[in-house]
């Protein structure tokens, strides 16, 4: 075998799909399993954006636990269907089979951060050893071969690009036209989300139905593109890719020469091993480290690509921030994803000196018991009024947040926890850390401008949420192997190699220096493309 | 699921002559008096008054009619069942509590008295209690406004009165 790929989620089922293509014979591991629509349907308490009652789409309560630190700084035992876990899906498609799917390409801004802002105090902010010019193809080819609607040029902030989307947007729903209107009498510049979903047709499935159900759940009719529904099964077409899913990779196996020569896993509680001659791990920003750190050998005792102490740092996520405002008619009209306009008037060039921001968006469709969950704060949590609140303003209410960029932190991180572990006995991880005072500064000034831009549409009551100090990841996890051109301040190279192994990758978000003011996924599967090129070159040229 | 059952039921109204809510009104708490496996009588009755504190019935049905004792009663058997313990212990701290503040159960207090209990631990000191009242009240709110699939919302009352049963069937849930 030539390679193994760790991982079916974004990154790694394009690895697996561009290395297959490229005649190289994988074998794509993952934990989880293929999941159909009918399995989870749609119910709020079992989304991936409300897990009360479980995971929809794994990993489960049964088989793993992590320890996370509570305010007081102690560490608890976490599942993962609670916040403080930082789940990511465990499926064929990892996070993207049930994600929000907005596809956002990071300004040309995000990739040198340093030398635009400097670092604040108590910040390792970096620059990127990429340029955005340099990933700008492999943008393009995800958004082709991912399958993103959206309409080229309506941003006016947006870095240049060669193509544009395949796909036209979604059209606006009600909410969103109300929101772009207000936007021009303020001077914003609103336009379509680019979303990784079918707004017609397209490589044989159809557009998007408009179901209120859309982040947090599998797609009934297949037009939200995971890679669930586009690589892996076009990696499995090559006959060169074997997907193998209920395996949970315990370590990455090393020879004597400090080389990886295989992955050991478990299937069904027993132990396998499949020799390769690369390994990719594309696990994601908090599974990445912990399987890098399971495979401590005596040349490399702290981990894999971990001798300086790098592996598991600047855990990122976003400190979202934003406002809701009631309106005085409805302007709910049932329509999903809902998520429809935004603008990036604010991802950089703040005033009083602020480091990059957010872009803004209207929010997804908020189901009952969330919206329940989320009165302003002057309505009681419980009672006939809480009630009559939840019922009069309902479909009155309209949110707009964006993904405030984190300055990156040291001491945010994940690393093994000491005497736990998951149901295969492999030591689980734990998280600890708080994110700088400067994002929540950043947070404010964003709330405050969707507050604004909330009032210009109509909303006669609004109210502001700023996120607290609290470790940052989610679903929006990244940072954790940073990608750097000196081995003593980063794990992996340019093309995602650790620095001090031949054969070892990873390809996921944990590689992001900085995590842009937007959703990642697209610069996740872009920084895949990239990764996929160099490795077919290296071993096919080798 | 037994709730389409209760579809089934609510058809029934039509020989009383009653409209179908209001017989379903009537109708629920009594279909859905079932075996628990969760909580003791005793304890049904307070989960139960509790629930109805956090949403009551007005114009729109409330906890008690969505079945929302029956949404908590199943998930504590169920993928919450790591609560079933601060279950046991809160309903027995508060039954405690009520005794010695009012010599009464709190069932068996009038409505407003309740809210009064509840308002006046809310502010006071006992953490136990407070933490446990913040957990029936989440539990509450998604068994009132979650899917009926899991034994609360039943006949999609939290969506009927949000005025989003259309939306909210429109497509297979």
């Amino acid at each position: 075998m030539d390679v193994v790929v760790v991982g079916a989620g974004a990154a790694g089922g394009i690895v697996a799909e561009q290395l297959a293509l490229g005649g190289l014979r994988v074998v794509l591991l993952e934990r989880g399993r293929w999941q159909k629509f009918s399995e989870t349907r749609h119910d709020e308490l079992r989304s991936q954006r409300t897990t009360v009652l479980g995971n929809a789409f794994g990993p489960d309560d049964e088989h793993y636990v992590r320890l996370a630190q509570m305010a007081d700084g102690s560490f608890q035992k976490v599942l993962p269907s609670e916040g403080a876990y930082n789940n990511i899906a465990a499926c064929v498609g990892g996070g993207t089979f049930s994600y929000g799917a907005m596809a956002w390409r990071y300004m040309e801004r995000d990739f040198r951060m340093r030398s635009v802002y400097g670092a604040p105090e108590g910040s390792t902010l970096e620059d990127w050893p990429i340029s955005y010019q340099d990933l700008e193809p492999f943008y393009t080819q995800a958004e082709w071969e991912i399958g993103v609607s959206g309409k080229a040029g309506a941003n006016p902030f947006e870095s240049p690009r060669q193509k544009p989307y395949p796909m036209p947007p979604l059209p606006f729903n009600r909410e969103a036209s109300v929101l772009a209107a207000a936007a021009k009498r303020i001077g914003l510049h609103a336009f379509p989300i680019p979303m990784a979903i079918n707004s017609v047709p397209y490589q044989g499935r159809p557009a998007c139905i408009a179901c209120p159900h859309c982040v947090g759940f599998a797609c009934e009719v297949n037009a939200k593109n995971s890679t669930a529904v586009t690589t892996i099964p076009r990696a499995i077409a090559t006959k060169l890719c074997e997907l193998r899913t209920g395996c949970v990779a315990s370590r990455i196996v090393m020879n004597a020469g400090g080389q990886a020569s295989g992955v050991e896993y478990f299937q069904d509680d027993k132990l396998y091993e499949q020799p390769c001659r690369v390994v990719v791990v594309s696990c994601s920003a908090t599974e990445s480290p912990r399987l890098l750190f399971n495979s401590a050998t005596k040349l490399f005792p702290q981990g894999l690509g971990n001798n300086n102490g790098w592996v598991g740092r600047n855990l990122q996520g976003h400190a979202y921030s934003g406002a809701l405002g009631i309106f005085e008619k409805d302007l709910f009209d049932g329509l999903g994803p809902a998520a429809r306009v935004a603008c990036c008037d604010f991802n950089h060039g703040l005033p009083d000196g602020l480091k990059g921001g957010a872009m803004l968006a209207n929010e997804f469709i908020c189901l009952p018991y969330l919206y329940a969950r989320t009165v302003p704060p002057q309505v009681p949590r419980w009672g006939i009024r809480h009630k009559r609140f939840v019922r009069e303003n309902y479909k009155r209410t309209v949110g707009v947040k964006g993904p405030v960029q984190e300055m990156p932190v040291f001491e945010c991180r994940v690393e093994l926890a000491p005497d736990l572990k998951d149901h295969w006995g492999i030591p689980s991880l734990r998280i600890s850390g708080h994110r700088h005072p400067h994002d929540v500064e950043v947070g404010k000034f964003i709330a405050a401008k969707a507050e604004e831009w909330l009032k210009e549409a109509g909303a006669i009551t609004t109210w502001k949420s700023v996120p607290g100090r609290g470790v940052s990841g989610g679903q929006h996890q990244a940072g954790t192997c940073r990608m750097g051109s000196d081995p003593k301040t980063s794990v992996v190279d340019r093309n995602c190699r650790i620095h001090d192994l031949d054969n070892v990758y990873v390809v996921d978000g944990s590689v992001h220096v900085n995590n842009g003011g937007f959703n990642p996924s697209l610069t996740i599967q872009a920084i895949a493309y990239w990764a996929s090129a160099h490795m077919v070159k290296d071993m096919r040229g080798g | 699921m037994w709730y389409k059952s209760l579809e089934r039921l609510a058809n029934l109204s039509k020989l009383f002559r009653v409209n179908r809510r209001e017989f379903l009104m009537v109708a629920i708490p009594l279909y859905a008096a079932g075996p628990l496996e969760t909580f003791s009588r005793e304890e049904a009755r307070i989960v139960e008054a509790l629930c109805d504190q956090v949403i009551p019935a007005d114009d729109s049905p409330g906890a008690k009619q969505a079945g929302v004792l029956y949404y908590i009663d199943r998930q504590l058997a169920g993928p919450l069942q790591r609560f079933q313990p601060a279950y046991h212990e809160g309903l027995s701290r508060l039954r405690d509590a009520c005794h010695d503040r009012t010599g009464r159960d709190f069932p068996d207090l009038p409505f407003p008295e309740q809210t009064k209990f509840l308002e006046d631990m809310e502010t006071g000191h006992e953490e136990r209690l407070i933490s446990f009242w913040r957990m029936v009240i989440d539990h509450t709110m998604q068994g009132f406004y979650g899917s009926p699939a899991h034994g609360g919302n039943q006949n999609e009352v939290s969506w009927d009165m949000l005025g989003i049963r259309d939306v909210m069937e429109g497509h297979s849930h």
